[in-house]
């Protein structure tokens, strides 16, 4: 049987699904990042590889989420996509009526609007991350709870407290605030998920028009009480797929599969060996070529370099091809 | 000869021939700083006061990169007005004191007043009075002033051109040039010049953009006259020079079907750009719109994100309707149908 590798690396977690070709998910892996994309990359696919059997073959790789490039390089991707596209092409697979995504991650939220199952206009947060994922586990782990029943506390709330959500600094402060006065904790955190909720509608969704059906899909989807906040401040039925969390990996996987049986080509996947047996390492250093003084990051497998980025001439990146090997030289001793 | 040094920052994207063409006339040598680096901003951001905005900061680090050559004027003026009954931000009134006081040990400082908000009558006689620093024949001056005046008409002919004004000003050097492909997206890219047309600051906008097959159309490559009518639609006028033009361009580049989409780079610490980046995305009604926010950053990840986001969301609506899905990019554009 063959399958797609869809690859989501991002800021927090690490998703990875096997699709076949009707679309059906038979593996998924939900890992943590922790800082260590590179890691998580190799850990991730030794997972899924582990309940492979021997006729089951990959056909495709796609991957996106911030660390798709990296992802691409190591595994050999067929195709490598932003995440607004990704989630999209996920959700109306699932959903071919959706119009509107919430999609909360680490580091990201993002609101995408779709029409005729194609993506419309779409909003990312810009320079605030207050109200997603990293920011609710700080929280979490402030208050002692663990994050996986961070939103069934909060479904325990009978008459949530008002926190203010325009900052994540001030809606510490306020918590805190309402917690030293004796708030019980299920309502301030039923107040933050309220906070959060109208904070992302707020900036992300600032004047966009919401429309049914919603889906809501990321990390932070996971939290019932963020999703109950969305329904009750948007008066809407708010959906929450069976794989909210592995959404961006899944649309990968559909791109990937579509690539292939479009273009009639043959992965560039680099097998099991090439994945499971080197060694790989990131470096990054500062190029002292000119003022532009560009942070370069190289990916190695056991000492040889696959790929440099970050370099505004190109000229680490060019130093790759065949040709031009000699010219640059590896000269960036790292 | 007297060695005047000009900033590679902020009105220099929109008036550096003029400034070139007058002092050279007048004998005197332009020392320009280098186009922007990593060391430019970082420089900049440690001399500059921390409450003005990102283009602000790295104008700083062009005056300390002038600072290194032996230099006999540094030419930093006061930008209040440039054009009638409008205004440049005030942060650009006080920048010549700002470095006065934030950067020890410089040349001397010309810092020109330039504000011809009621008449240009003050400016001209402020420039006589500048001259006089390299000649004494007043008529010498004049003939400056015109030629200048001719030097910048022909350079802004270049940047109608689809140039960005960094472009215009290399080819009115006589430097290199750009060619443009074909494109498979015509898109609408605004923000204040000295932004947008920084290749740090702008976090190579204008290059990935390029790279992702889209022509690129600026508040420059239109029509004054489109602009400024279009700008007089909206209840009221708006009265940031650079503001205005810039709601004028996004909203008739929103009336031409040839344009995909709108792009619309904004500094974090702007304070007009936090009211144009609004108005404007109320004005544009149906065109696609996105505003991007730069400040400090140096990671051009989260900008790519959303530029490739935006240009397949452009792509993939341009296809739909159409027989195949094949974009001219190459890539395969997603369509609901399809089955896998």
């Amino acid at each position: 049987m063959d399958f797609y590798l869809g690859v989501d690396i991002g800021s927090v977690s690490s998703n990875f699904v096997l699709m076949d070709s009707q679309g059906k998910i038979h593996e998924k892996v939900y890992l943590r990042t922790e800082g260590n994309p590179v890691r998580a990359i190799s850990t991730g696919y030794s997972i899924l590889k582990k309940d492979m059997t021997q006729n089951q073959q990959i056909k495709g790789v796609g991957t996106t989420g911030s660390g798709r490039l990296l992802a691409a390089v190591m595994l050999g991707a067929d195709v490598v996509k932003n995440e607004i596209t990704a989630h999209a092409v996920a959700a109306s697979n699932l959903y071919p009526e959706v119009r509107t995504i919430i999609e909360i991650g680490g580091q990201d939220s993002k609101m995408i609007l779709l029409k005729h199952g194609i993506v419309n206009d779409f909003a990312m947060n810009t320079v605030c991350a207050a109200g997603t994922g990293s920011f609710l586990d700080q929280q979490a782990a402030r208050l002692g709870v663990p994050i996986e029943q961070f939103g069934d506390r909060a479904l325990d709330s009978s008459g949530p407290v008002r926190i203010a959500g325009r900052c994540g600094v001030f809606a510490e402060s306020d918590m805190i605030h309402k917690q030293q006065m004796g708030y019980p904790l299920e309502d301030i955190i039923m107040g933050l998920c309220e906070a959060l909720a109208r904070n992302y509608l707020n900036n992300v969704g600032k004047g966009k028009k919401i429309e049914e059906p919603l889906v809501f899909q990321g990390g932070v989807a996971a939290n019932l009480g963020i999703k109950k906040a969305f329904e009750k401040i948007l008066g809407m039925q708010v959906m929450v797929p069976e794989h909210y969390d592995v959404m961006g990996a899944i649309g990968a996987a559909y791109l990937a599969g579509e690539t292939i049986e479009h273009n009639r080509q043959a992965t560039s996947f680099r097998g099991d060996d090439f994945v499971l047996q080197g060694k790989f390492s990131s470096i990054s250093r500062e190029c002292s070529g000119c003022a532009n003084m560009c942070e370069v990051v190289c990916i190695r497998r056991d000492g040889e370099a696959l790929a440099y980025w970050g370099d505004r001439c190109k000229k680490w990146e060019n130093s790759l091809q065949p040709s031009s090997k000699k010219a640059a030289g590896d000269t960036m001793a790292i | 000869m007297t060695r005047v040094g000009i900033p590679h920052g902020l009105f220099y994207y929109y008036y550096y021939p003029w400034w070139k063409t007058f002092f050279n006339y007048l004998g005197a040598e332009v020392v320009c700083s280098n186009p922007t680096t990593r060391l430019t901003v970082d420089q900049g951001i440690g001399a500059a006061v921390d409450e003005i905005c990102f283009p602000l900061k790295v104008y700083f680090g062009h005056v300390l990169e002038l600072k290194r050559y032996e230099l006999d004027w540094i030419f930093i003026p006061r930008m209040v007005s440039v054009e009638h009954r409008s205004y440049i931000c005030p942060k650009f009134m006080g920048l010549p004191d700002m470095i006065r006081a934030s950067i020890p040990d410089l040349p001397p400082i010309i810092d020109i007043t330039v504000d011809v908000s009621q008449s240009n009558r003050i400016l001209k006689r402020d420039l006589l009075q500048l001259g006089k620093l390299f000649t004494s024949r007043e008529s010498r001056i004049r003939e400056a002033i015109k030629r200048a005046r001719e030097e910048q008409n022909f350079c802004d002919t270049l940047a109608s051109q689809g140039y960005t004004r960094e472009e215009a000003i290399q080819l009115w050097e006589g430097k290199a040039t750009h060619s443009f492909q074909a494109p498979i997206l015509n898109l609408g890219v605004l923000g204040h010049g000295y932004s947008l047309y920084d290749a740090v600051i702008n976090m190579n906008l204008i290059n990935h953009l390029r790279n992702m097959g889209c022509r690129l159309w600026f508040p420059e490559s239109l029509d004054a006259d489109d602009v400024e009518t279009s700008a007089a639609t909206i209840p009221k006028r708006v009265f940031w020079t650079l503001g205005r033009k810039m709601v004028g361009s996004a909203i008739h580049l929103s009336q031409q079907p040839e344009i995909d989409g709108i792009i619309y780079l904004a500094c974090f610490g702007c304070g007009p750009d936090s009211l144009i980046g609004e108005i404007i995305e109320r004005q544009i009604n149906d065109k696609p719109y996105m505003l991007l926010t730069v400040d400090e950053h140096s990671g051009e990840t989260g900008m790519i994100t959303r530029l490739e986001a935006f240009c397949d969301m452009l792509l993939r609506r341009k296809n739909t309707g159409n027989e195949d899905n094949i974009s001219a990019h190459g890539q395969y554009a997603y369509c609901r149908q399809s089955t896998i």
